[in-house]
């Protein structure tokens, strides 16, 4: 049987930041129809050095700041090849040193469609070949302007990401997936600021950004277990650094190198607790441009169930 | 499958408008020449500021227009003319006529460009801007709110005076402009009546660019290509010959020397204290009232912005001390707490409102500081009321005396009684703007901006009221946003209007009205 198991969300906690970086929509697992998957996952993340520009710093006017994520989700099988994920994350950030005040508050709403193209066995393997479109908006009214503090990018996003998924039968994998962001743009609440010139309106053009990828993992225990080791790259397609000894703004050239680990344990062999999930997961950035050098760690819950079944 | 290609096609055609849908973002005054509300023709008899009369920069008879010299500049004008570029064509249409906007303008923009506050050395240590070595690091200056006001003041105060002289001679010579000698030159602006030598244009070009080169010394290339494409944008747009411009560009060097002889000797120099000049500073307001700021950033910064800009010299207010305001309460003082009670309040129960506001006018590093906001505000007006350039130069040249005479008022007040900022006195206070490196009582917002706001007042007099309401919104933000006690920004407004009531007599003494 194959189980569907929402694996790590991966919030990436940029500067600010965006939406869902959609490991979710990343992976190649997809839910039989009629199946619901209910999640939530917790993710620390900290930093006490940043990229300014392209170099690493301190700040103890900052001292390390930390931001936190609890990000309710769901996900569903509409048809067997055709899921809907939905995340509704809510932030927290405070910084150790300074008296500027953190932030909280409902984030950005995502949705992400995630849809089968191929699958079929290729030697002692089975290829998959999935895509997922994403939309994501802010729910709140939070200031993206306010960075490092802000909850998010403040802008609407659109996100298409290919996905291709390798496993052997043994159940080894290899995958990689590539995605484009599209985003709009955010309004601050001031009517003029500078990027490389005036701007005198209280709108900001928020970057787009190409976001890569790779996964190598491996299923144990009879699909009870899976571990996975990863690396993520994000680039912004344009934007300004942020200025020496000044505060990042959501018109800035983020890119981001990082690696992670992750797990996930299924209780499939627990009647009582049969569906149950949980995950656990570690990324850190190794490189990077005007963003927090964040290390998260994560850990969250699943739960999956048949709708027909269940009635 | 079909159906969910369909909403996949559907995503990338949604996903291709978000881009292209997006405003086009606005980074200059979107306005094109216009037909000015008046020519004022007799301001050559209006009172200069830094001159005793136009008479003291003098300027040679131009050449008759039937001389062949003339002849000669003007058959260029007329070739000029009938073959403008792209290029030119842009130049003629972005400087319009009236340039006064475009170079407060470009000066706002290297505010914003240089308004980063240095940070600390690897060893904890601050390296100050150093005129003399302006590439640094840090790069020379820190354009902070009093070293943008003193910047725009003198950019002002030389533009205003070097246009008087311009129309003094402008009157006593009576040289037609290029398009009324020959009326086959076309004219990119509304033709007017006024006499073309010397060009009014150049002697703006030449004394902008040379107190902004003064001021901001890195950008002396960046300037010179910018008044070099002005220059040339009045012969393209059939304004001047090239007579008018050489008479023009002379009197914009004479006015700008003028004008950075005064700034040399105004004591702005002195204002970045050493730490010994600072600490007795501090030491006497402790020894007089039992109190002192005390910067909260770690590294400690050890000297407070500017000490003593407090001590330079003011334009229209006879000495400083006048205008100081009365003791603020102490510490613990009942007064002093229900304000620190309010304070608490905000930062728990901040309304969006409230935190738009404190956003809207901070103003803070990056940006072109509060008198670069209340410059844009003026620039709006004028291109709303149609000013013609020697009106748009005076309002500038009166704003801005009177903003750089309240920032000199407030910063007296501010290191005499060197008040403590509420992240010192309130355990624990978190706020949403940065505290400035300096004490809090007055505070600057308040105080430019009621002294900006009487100004504008005054010239704008249908805008008053809105004027009026801006200044006070833009005081209370300091209190939405946890950096100032209600007494700074109350106090400020009042030491802002005061301050200003000697900029707005003098004005209304000018022969301009």
């Amino acid at each position: 049987m194959k189980k569907y198991v929402l694996s790590s969300l991966f919030i990436s906690s940029l500067f600010c930041a965006t939406t869902v970086l959609a490991q979710t929509p990343s992976d190649e697992i997809l839910m039989k129809k009629y199946e619901l998957c209910v999640a939530v996952s917790y993710d620390h993340g900290t930093w006490n050095e940043y990229w300014e520009g392209a170099k690493l710093r301190g700040n103890a006017n900052i001292g390390t700041l930390t931001r936190t994520t609890v990000a309710p989700m769901v996900a569903a099988g509409i048809t067997d090849k055709l899921n809907i994920l939905i995340a509704t994350p809510y932030v927290q950030t405070k910084s150790s040193g300074g008296q500027l005040a953190g932030a909280k508050g409902f984030q950005d709403f995502s949705v992400a469609l995630k849809y089968e193209i191929i699958k079929k066995q290729i030697g002692k393997g089975n290829l998959a070949v999935l895509g997922t479109a994403a939309f994501a908006t802010p729910m709140s009214n939070y200031l993206s302007d306010y960075m490092p503090y802000s909850l998010g990018l403040g802008t609407n996003e659109i996100t298409l990401r290919g996905i291709l998924h390798y496993q052997l039968d043994k159940g080894m994998y290899v995958r990689a997936a590539a995605a484009h962001l599209w985003r709009g743009q955010t309004e601050a609440e001031r009517d003029y600021y500078y990027n490389n010139g005036s701007y005198y309106t209280t709108f900001m053009d928020v970057p787009n950004a190409w976001n890569y990828n790779a996964t190598l993992g491996t299923w144990l225990f009879d699909y009870a277990l899976r571990l996975e080791v990863n690396y993520m790259v994000m680039k912004s397609t344009s934007g300004d650094d942020i200025r020496l000894y000044n505060a990042p703004q959501p018109t800035n050239k983020v890119e981001v190198e990082q690696i992670g680990g992750f797990a996930q344990y299924y209780f499939k062999n627990v009647q009582k607790i049969k569906g149950l999930g949980v995950l656990a997961y570690y990324t850190q950035m190794i490189n990077g441009r005007n963003m927090g050098k964040f290390t998260n760690i994560g850990v969250g819950a699943t739960y999956q169930f048949n709708v027909k079944n269940s009635q | 499958m079909k159906k969910y290609s369909t909403i996949l096609a559907t995503l990338f055609i949604v996903s291709a408008f978000i881009t292209s849908c997006e405003n086009d973002l606005p980074t200059r005054a979107d306005f094109s020449s216009y037909d000015f509300s008046g020519l004022d023709e007799t301001a050559g008899t209006w009172k200069p500021i830094l001159l005793t009369a136009p008479t003291q920069i003098v300027i040679a008879a131009p050449a008759e227009v039937s001389s062949s010299a003339y002849q000669a500049e003007l058959a260029a004008v007329k070739a000029a003319t009938a073959n403008l570029s792209g290029a030119q064509a842009d130049a003629v249409e972005y400087w319009t006529n009236n340039p006064i906007i475009r170079w407060n303008e470009i000066a706002l923009e290297l505010a914003a460009k240089y308004n980063l506050i240095p940070g600390p050395n690897e060893d904890g240590t601050y390296t100050l801007p150093n005129a003399a070595n302006p590439a640094g690091p840090p790069a020379f200056p820190f354009a902070h709110p009093p070293y943008t006001c003193r910047m725009l003041a003198y950019l002002s105060v030389a533009q205003y005076d070097g246009l008087i002289t311009a129309w003094h001679y402008k009157n006593a010579f009576n040289r037609s402009a290029p398009y009324v000698v020959d009326t086959t030159i076309p004219s990119a602006y509304k033709k007017t009546t006024l006499p073309s030598y010397p060009s009014d244009g150049a002697v703006v070009a030449v004394a902008s660019r040379d107190i902004l080169t003064a001021m901001f010394p890195l950008e002396a290339e960046f300037l010179a290509a910018k008044a070099e494409e002005h220059l040339n944008s009045l012969i393209w747009s059939g304004s001047n010959v090239a007579s008018d411009i050489d008479a023009g560009k002379l009197i914009g060097t004479e006015v700008k020397k003028i004008a950075l002889a005064r700034a040399a000797g105004d004591g702005m120099k002195n204002a970045q204290t050493p730490k010994a000049k600072s600490d007795s500073i501090k030491a006497a307001a402790f020894a007089r009232f039992g109190w002192q700021w005390d910067n909260q950033e770690s590294p400690v910064r050890p000297v407070g912005l500017t000490p003593l800009f407090g001590r330079v010299k003011m334009w229209n207010v006879p000495s400083v001390e006048v205008v100081r305001p009365g003791i603020p309460p102490a510490p613990g003082s009942p007064a002093f707490e229900k304000d620190v009670q309010e304070l608490k309040d905000f930062a728990r129960n901040l309304t969006t409102e409230q935190r738009k506001i404190a956003n809207w006018w901070s103003d803070g590093l990056s940006t072109y500081t509060p008198p670069g906001h209340w410059n844009r505000f003026a620039k709006e007006f004028m291109i709303k009321y149609k000013m013609n350039p020697i009106r748009s130069a005076r309002t500038f040249a009166y704003m801005n005396m009177a903003i750089m005479d309240a920032g000199i008022s407030c910063w007296d007040a501010k290191y005499y009684y060197h008040y403590p900022r509420p992240i010192q006195t309130i355990p624990g206070f978190k706020t949403i703007l940065g505290t400035p490196n300096f004490p809090s009582y007055t505070s600057g917002h308040s105080t430019f901006s009621a002294a900006a706001a009487e100004v504008l007042a005054y010239i704008f007099p249908n805008e008053a009221a809105q004027c009026r309401a801006w200044a006070e919104e833009a005081a209370m933000s300091r209190v939405y946003g946890g950096i100032h006690y209600r007494f700074d920004a109350e106090v400020g407004i009042t030491q802002g209007k005061n301050v200003a009531a000697y900029s707005v007599n003098r004005a209304k003494a000018d022969g301009s009205n």
